[in-house]
């Protein structure tokens, strides 16, 4: 077990958050911390909205960030399992990003 | 022209249901929709199903989805409404069945007081729902209504909950009504077709195999890929097996079928599944029910799993290779690709596969001899009672069923040909989901054979849905196996707990089902000797009009074999009470 970091960004909606935080306790995931802001500052987000082919307006999304202590075989399983919520537009953790259906080999958030 | 119809929040629910194509809504009124249910009675276009409890609207729109493809929809109030709904999404939810699911709510100014019938709807369903939407203003609702049946049955199908505080369907405010064409969910957007070289690298290990199975789950049936898994099938000439919630893919009656697998599948798909070198997973999921002890699964396989659901590959069992995308569309680009390679795969070379198949086959498959003996002295077999159904009916008939040996019986010995006509609750496993599966099919087919193969047990936790069959006229035929006992848990009581049959039993407490079907205003038939078996179950299914309840007695020390043996291998398998692999 590794202390990780996990990365989201998401649609920033009434429930979003509980959506996130009831997955780790219905999946048996841990949560060893968790911070959430709105995003003002859409610099460093411009490759999702290339992709999602979006613009992202004020107060319109969060971003998230939770420390967990798992293995790495459910690093991934939570990675997927994340990404399948529908508010959730990318997740992730040091070394993959997962951008809605599109799996990238690297940290993006 | 030009301008736009202006509808209150109700009004506009229903233009919108119609617009999405909806005809049949089961439901049940109550304080916070009745506004809505106001909208319903003005307008003609949507059927409303008035059900007796808000657990047999779900189970009913169920099976409606299921035996249809198309989404099922629900409509309850409330409280109590609402979360008497919640075992019906759960079991839409775990099965993945598309589903719309309605629930009034109190008032905006009243969400958090406690007020009369209030309840945290999107709270309470959140776990066992894709995805949920509560309405805070009016003016979103057929935006609302249209995203959520697109996330419905998109995907990986399942239940959405829209929960509509009863203000925002107040008869006074009116909103200009325009559907919208499309769901535009910028967050959301499920695989559709695969990645080229996954495909490439499927098909190079196809035509390696030597002992390839086919293993196809209720994924392949939401993708509607039958026709793909069959040409598939054509090329390869392996043998299939399917998954509990699978039959029907791919024909029971053809050669390479290999029946059921998992904790009650055959002895032959278990025992092809443990020694095969490669596994085909089509829209199956390696459900714990499935691979026994992950850690002993078949050893000495590679895996192609293919699937919509990046979450499902991979987390039990580890996929060699992974397929993402509509499992139709993805079986559709490995034909196309096998195609171009004919001249390098010879069937011949799985000859000695199918024939170590046939040894198993004809060494344990599902012991036919056990229904020679019919002679009055001997009690009703269960299975014997599925397998005069199968044949009466021709294998014909949609055959809904609840949970327990029943359903484990019907799996076996009801031969299914065709995908979407056997409507179990697989993964929920919930009891009482037979009879309004069997409505909501009823409703969908009612010029064909729909029948429930059901248990003592499991038909009285929806017992009162008689009374909805009564209403609308729905003439299904209710197969009652009666052990007296929960049959299920008294076999594991008798396998791992000495014997003792802890609240297993009704102590003769048991209603007299045929007065229960005529105080219903239906038929009843109770058989009791294989004398009298055959000709009652033809005689139910030649009144086509009535709805007829056959309870049949049955041998109540009977169990459901093979078995697999808790924590070890496919390959380990009860075959009967005293023998085991």
């Amino acid at each position: 077990m590794i202390k990780r970091k996990l990365t989201l960004i998401m649609e920033n909606k009434p429930g979003a958050l509980v959506r996130v935080v009831g997955l780790f306790h219905q999946r048996g995931y841990n949560i060893e911390s968790l911070h959430v802001d709105p995003v003002d500052d859409f610099t460093p987000y411009k490759f999702i909205e290339e992709q999602l082919e979006t613009k992202f307006k004020e107060n319109e999304i969060s971003r998230l960030t939770i420390q967990t202590l798992v293995s790495d075989s459910l690093m991934r399983q939570i990675l997927r399992q994340l990404n399948k919520l529908i508010d959730v537009i990318a997740v992730s953790n040091e070394e993959t990003t997962y951008l809605k259906g599109v799996l990238l080999d690297e940290n993006l958030l | 022209m030009g301008t736009k119809l202006k509808l209150s929040g109700a009004d506009m629910l229903m233009h919108a249901l119609h617009d999405e194509g909806v005809e049949l809504i089961f439901g049940y009124p109550g304080g916070a929709a009745l506004h809505i249910y106001d909208a319903i009675f003005r307008q003609d276009k949507i059927e409303h199903i008035l059900v007796r409890h808000e657990q047999g609207a779900t189970h009913a729109a169920d099976g409606y989805a299921r035996s249809t493809g198309k989404p099922g929809v629900v409509l309850v109030t409330s409280g109590p409404g609402a979360t008497n709904a919640i075992t019906g999404i759960a079991t839409a939810f775990m099965d993945s069945i598309p589903m719309v699911v309605i629930s009034g709510q109190v008032a905006s100014h009243l969400i958090g007081t406690d007020a009369f019938q209030e309840t945290d709807m999107i709270g309470i369903s959140r776990p066992v729902v894709k995805h949920s939407y509560c309405v805070f203003d009016a003016n979103e609702i057929p935006k609302i209504v249209k995203e959520a049946f697109h996330v419905a049955t998109s995907g990986r199908p399942g239940p959405v909950v829209i929960d509509i505080p009863k203000d925002m369907t107040a008869p006074d405010n009116l909103f200009e009504y325009e559907y919208p064409k499309k769901a535009n969910i910028r967050s959301y957007n499920p695989p559709v077709e695969p990645d080229d070289n996954q495909i490439e690298r499927a098909v190079t290990e196809m035509l390696n195999a030597k002992r390839p199975v086919i293993y196809a789950g209720g994924g392949a049936i939401a993708s509607n890929a039958e026709e793909e898994l069959f040409r598939l099938n054509e090329i390869l000439d392996a043998p299939v097996t399917n998954t509990l919630m699978g039959l029907g893919i791919y024909p029971a009656t053809h050669h390479r079928f290999l029946g059921m697998l998992g904790m009650h599948g055959t002895y032959q798909a278990n025992m092809a599944m443990h020694n095969a070198d490669l596994i085909i997973a089509i829209g199956a999921r390696f459900d714990d029910r499935i691979t026994n002890n992950p850690s002993k699964f078949s050893p000495g396989a590679k895996v192609i799993h293919f699937d919509v659901d990046h979450s499902s590959v991979s987390k039990i069992i580890e996929a060699n290779i992974a397929v993402f995308g509509q499992v139709k569309n993805s079986l559709s680009a490995i034909i196309k690709l096998l195609e171009t390679k004919l001249d390098q795969y010879n069937k011949d070379t799985l000859q000695p596969w199918h024939d170590q198949i046939k040894n198993w086959k004809s060494s344990h498959g599902l012991n036919y001899e056990l229904y020679k003996d019919e002679s009055d002295e001997n009690p009703i077999l269960p299975q014997a009672v599925v397998q005069h159904v199968y044949n009466i009916t021709e294998g014909k008939a949609y055959v809904t069923s609840d949970v327990g040996q029943h359903q484990m019986f019907a799996a076996q010995y009801y031969h299914f040909d065709e995908p979407r006509k056997w409507i179990n609750s697989g993964s929920m496993g919930t009891m009482g989901f037979g009879l309004p599966a069997a409505m909501g099919v009823k409703f969908a087919f009612p010029d064909e054979e729909v029948l429930c193969i059901t248990g003592e047990g499991s038909i009285q936790m929806c017992i009162q849905e008689l009374s909805t069959c009564l209403q609308y006229n729905l003439p299904i035929k209710i197969i009652n196996i009666n052990n007296e006992a929960l049959g299920m848990v008294k076999q594991w009581q008798d396998m791992n707990y000495g014997g003792r049959h802890s609240q297993s039993t009704y102590q003769n407490s048991l209603p007299d089902f045929v007065k229960l079907a005529e105080s219903y205003g239906h038929v009843g038939i109770k058989v009791e000797k294989n004398s009298e078996l055959k000709s009652a179950l033809e005689k139910a299914f030649s009144m086509k009009d009535r709805l007829v309840f056959v309870d049949v007695y049955v041998d109540p020390a009977e169990h459901v074999y093979p078995m697999l043996i808790a924590n070890h291998s496919l390959e380990d398998m009860w075959l009967s009470k005293d023998k085991k692999t």
